[in-house]
């Protein structure tokens, strides 16, 4: 029973990080790898204030959120000034810098992860409501992007996402909205890992590499791009795919990496065969719809 | 010269290859001027320096009164200024009234924070917002098409969307980039119609196109580009008069 | 306490190591400037190239050439089948830039754990034992390896040089770098460009992973969280476009970061190269060489960088 409500847990969790991911990702059309990092900076920072300041739990929770939000200003707003493209770099720069300070810094416990955080509830039955919580939080995730991207703001985010140039030569100012996006999706973020740290009471570096970008972007892609219930779909299945592989009784050495190949694979597969993901309709979706049958793509095509 | 837009000894090169040699070109308000030549003139070159795509080398561009060469593209379109593109540049994703919808001058709606406390007036502005380019999709021909996705649209008629949404914003200059091209047959009377009534409203209007008759048509004024150049200026007859220019633009050298 | 030997070894060590760097700089660089792509795959391609070599010299204990022709071999495979089968799909489907992103990023995470998979977590060389003899030349320790990697490198440098300069096929590159539609019109194979274009980046590929594993060992992750990481960077400081500024701004990051042990923790260091991204975006977006107008303030521009250097010249 432990263990179901353990894996609710992580469902939660993951449900409120890929719906952040997708917020910038799939609506917004930003490539980020940074992702992974928020959600350290949320579990870290939230940690080590109620381990060295005492401050009380859920309020250290929603200081590693905010910290996060203000620290992804630190990656949007130098590489969008320039163009789309290099915030993909400077978000591969964050995610490793960060990572790297992480991984050496005795203060965060080094290599060795952060231990002995305080823990939100306690009790006999803490893990029930903490699912209860993770619950209703990630339920309000869901509700809050839903609301972002519907009515007028949400057609100025699609317009934007589906050609800068043209969005921008109507007057608007694309990157305001990328930089709003980029601040609540990876406030998000930090949210989540501070509610992870206070609950499994450890964390370590090696949860926020690569292996975790490349899990968020397997739940975003093959869930949908730019739909509400993509990101949900693509955190169940991929929460509760790997405890079935655990049952097939491999090794430790072999589980991770073969994880990763089957992470990576579906992401390939999905990016060819069904951009859309599978919550994805076939018109009007995120930022990966192949339009390629569409007649003005053909007419362009023609006409030079 | 006091134009709506004046360019003054605008310059740009990419590599050796020169797109504008300092242009020297302003268009008024209420005036039509066509602008012609061969491929690889510089005309959509033009277009995309005045209206922010590419920064000029050398040069300035001073729209209503205002020096907007050193400015970001959306500030340019917020002073007055709207254009169309080549490729109709439809937003994908939406149908062609939210394409209207986008094009609007101010945009309430378009912010969280005005979304959460000023609902009402928001609503109100797109209640307005939605009957203006009803009105205007009228004009072009097309408010039956209104839900429909804007890219399942034949080429032609998302020109005529492209031109409808630039008349969104009132902005004082409009830069219409072959807006004939592909148009159908019955519709060419209706866009040429739309383009006189802007220019009579008083906006100054600049058309890049290749259908010569439909440049006779509608300018007050043609200027002839090549190889970045503005060669000659007059009516139409006159430039085709001239066998040296009609020899660039039919028989001539690409410039590249 | 500092010496001129000091210095001067330095000096020596932070050239030699810059040799690999150089060549997946130019290699990045290339491919951006002719195939109109920002190739992260290309870190997915230097854990394929140094896994076939691996296996060729560790595993077959092949003799030298042909363990390089095979991991030659196997590298242009997957270049080619990268440009062939993704990048030209991509393109075909006018495919987002965003599609293109996740997929070069996922391609090399994949390549990672494939090879986390096949050859285990732990770093491996390609030799069994990386002692090369070293001379004394004045106080400066030169190893047989800084020559080798000096020489090859040079060597290959000039004769892309040459290639792109000197032949036609070369010229044929250049156009559709500039312009592929209208070099399309002049005859010119965009699809063989890129073809050549990506396999070029493969032998350069190769001979870089070649000389980093004979000095170093390499975890499968190393090429997408630091190798890489500097090949990026040189790109953006050369100017995009610029491919040979980009070998040589390789070379400068490199001896940089070899410099900086002087004032940093050898653990630290990794972190020059993540700082360094951030100062050049910030500070030099547009290259090194700053136009006339303002430095630090850059008009916001929407688009890709790489495409605007392209259609500018459409009319």
């Amino acid at each position: 029973m432990e263990y179901i409500l353990t894996v609710m847990v992580l469902i939660g969790i993951n449900v409120i990080l890929a719906t952040s991911f997708n917020l910038i990702l799939g609506y917004g059309g930003l490539m980020s790898v940074a992702h992974p990092i928020f959600y350290a900076i949320g579990a870290y920072c939230s940690g080590l204030l109620a381990i060295h300041l005492q401050i009380p739990v859920p309020l250290s929770i929603l200081m590693g959120a905010g910290i996060a939000m203000v620290l992804s200003f630190g990656v949007s707003l130098p590489s969008l000034r320039v163009s789309g493209d290099y915030l993909v770099i400077a978000s591969i720069g964050f995610q490793l810098g960060i990572l790297h300070v992480i991984n050496n810094l005795e203060f965060t416990g080094a290599a060795g992860g952060l231990t002995n955080i305080p823990v939100l509830n306690e009790g006999p039955s803490r893990s029930l409501v903490f699912v209860l919580l993770i619950a209703v939080v990630a339920a309000c995730a869901v509700l809050l992007v839903g609301w972002i991207v519907e009515g007028d703001y949400g057609r100025a985010i699609t317009a934007m996402r589906n050609d800068e140039e043209a969005f921008s030569a109507l007057g608007r100012n694309a990157m305001n909205i990328k930089i709003v996006l980029f601040a609540i999706g990876s406030g998000m973020a930090g949210l989540a890992g501070a509610l992870y740290a206070h609950y499994f009471a450890y964390v370590t570096p090696e949860q926020f590499g690569i292996f975790t970008s490349a899990a968020l972007l397997t739940m975003v892609v093959v869930g949908g791009a730019a739909t509400t219930w993509g990101p949900l779909v693509g955190a169940v299945l991929l929460t509760t795919l790997p405890q079935a592989i655990t049952f097939l009784g491999l090794p430790v050495s072999i589980m991770a990496p073969l994880q990763g190949v089957i992470y990576t694979t579906l992401v390939i597969f999905f990016l060819f065969a069904r951009p859309q993901g599978l919550m994805g309709g076939t018109r009007g979706g995120g930022g990966l719809e192949a339009w390629s049958a569409s007649a003005a793509f053909r007419a362009r095509r023609d006409a030079e | 010269m006091s134009g709506i837009v004046r360019v003054e000894d605008l310059h740009k090169s990419f590599g050796g290859i020169v797109v504008a040699d300092d242009v020297n070109l302003s268009f008024e308000a209420g005036e039509i001027v066509g602008l012609i030549g061969p491929n690889g003139a510089g005309k959509t070159s033009l277009f995309n320096l005045i209206s922010g795509v590419i920064p000029p080398d050398a040069g300035s561009i001073i729209l209503e009164g205002h020096r907007v060469d050193q400015l970001p593209m959306h500030h340019r379109a917020r002073i007055g200024l709207a254009r169309t593109w080549q490729n109709t540049r439809m937003f994908h994703s939406m149908s062609v009234i939210d394409n209207m919808l986008i094009a609007t001058r101010r945009y309430p709606g378009e912010s969280l924070a005005r979304i959460l406390l000023r609902r009402r007036s928001v609503d109100a502005f797109r209640q307005e917002a939605t009957e203006k380019a009803m009105v205007l999709l009228e004009r072009v021909g097309l408010a039956d098409k209104m839900h429909d996705m804007a890219i399942e649209l034949s080429y032609g008629q998302q020109k005529r969307i492209g031109l409808a949404r630039a008349l969104m914003s009132d902005a004082a200059c409009l830069l219409l980039d072959e807006p004939m091209a592909g148009v159908e047959g019955q519709a060419y009377e209706t866009i040429i119609r739309v383009i006189r009534e802007e220019a009579q409203a008083g906006r100054a209007v600049c058309v890049v196109e290749h259908n010569i008759s439909f440049i006779r048509d509608i300018s007050d004024r043609t200027v002839f580009m090549f190889n970045g150049c503005v060669l000659a200026s007059g009516s139409v007859d006159e430039l085709t008069r001239d066998s040296q220019l009609t020899d660039l633009y039919f028989g001539g050298e690409h410039p590249q | 306490m500092l010496t001129w030997g000091i210095l001067g070894q330095l000096l020596w060590t932070g050239f030699a190591a810059a040799t690999y760097y150089c060549l997946f700089a130019v290699a990045f660089s290339l491919v951006l400037k002719v195939n109109k792509i920002w190739n992260f795959a290309q870190a997915g391609v230097m854990v394929f190239a140094y896994y076939s070599l691996l296996v060729a010299f560790r595993h077959w204990g092949l003799p030298l050439v042909p363990a390089l022709v095979f991991g030659l071999l196997i590298t242009l495979a997957v270049s080619l089948a990268l440009e062939r089968y993704a990048f030209m799909v991509f393109r075909d489907r006018n495919s987002s830039i965003l599609t293109l992103f996740i997929f070069t990023i996922v391609f090399s995470e994949f390549s990672v754990y494939l090879t986390e998979l096949a050859f285990g977590t732990e770093p491996q060389t390609l030799y069994p034992s990386l002692l090369w003899p070293v001379d004394l030349y004045g106080g400066i320790a030169i190893s047989h390896w800084d020559l080798v990697a000096l020489t090859v490198t040079a060597v290959l440098m000039l004769i892309l040089y040459l290639f792109i300069n000197r032949t036609r096929y070369g010229q044929y590159l250049i156009a559709v770098a500039d312009n592929e539609n209208l070099a399309e019109i002049y005859g010119i194979s965009r699809k063989r460009a890129y073809g050549v274009s990506i396999s070029i980046a493969a032998v350069l590929i190769t001979a870089g992973m070649y000389l980093f594993g004979t000095k170093a060992a390499l975890f499968p992750s190393t090429p997408l969280q630091h190798l890489l990481i500097f090949a990026v960077i040189a790109t953006i400081l050369a100017g995009i476009g610029n491919v040979f500024r980009a070998g040589i701004a390789a070379i400068a990051l490199s001896l940089i970061q070899a410099f900086s042990i002087l004032v940093i923790a050898s653990k630290w260091q990794a972190l020059l190269a993540y700082i360094l991204i951030f100062v050049v975006i910030i500070f030099f977006p547009r290259g090194f060489a700053l136009p006339r107008k303002l430095s630090g303030l850059v008009r916001p521009s929407g688009r890709s960088a790489a495409v605007a250097v392209a259609d500018a010249t459409r009319d």
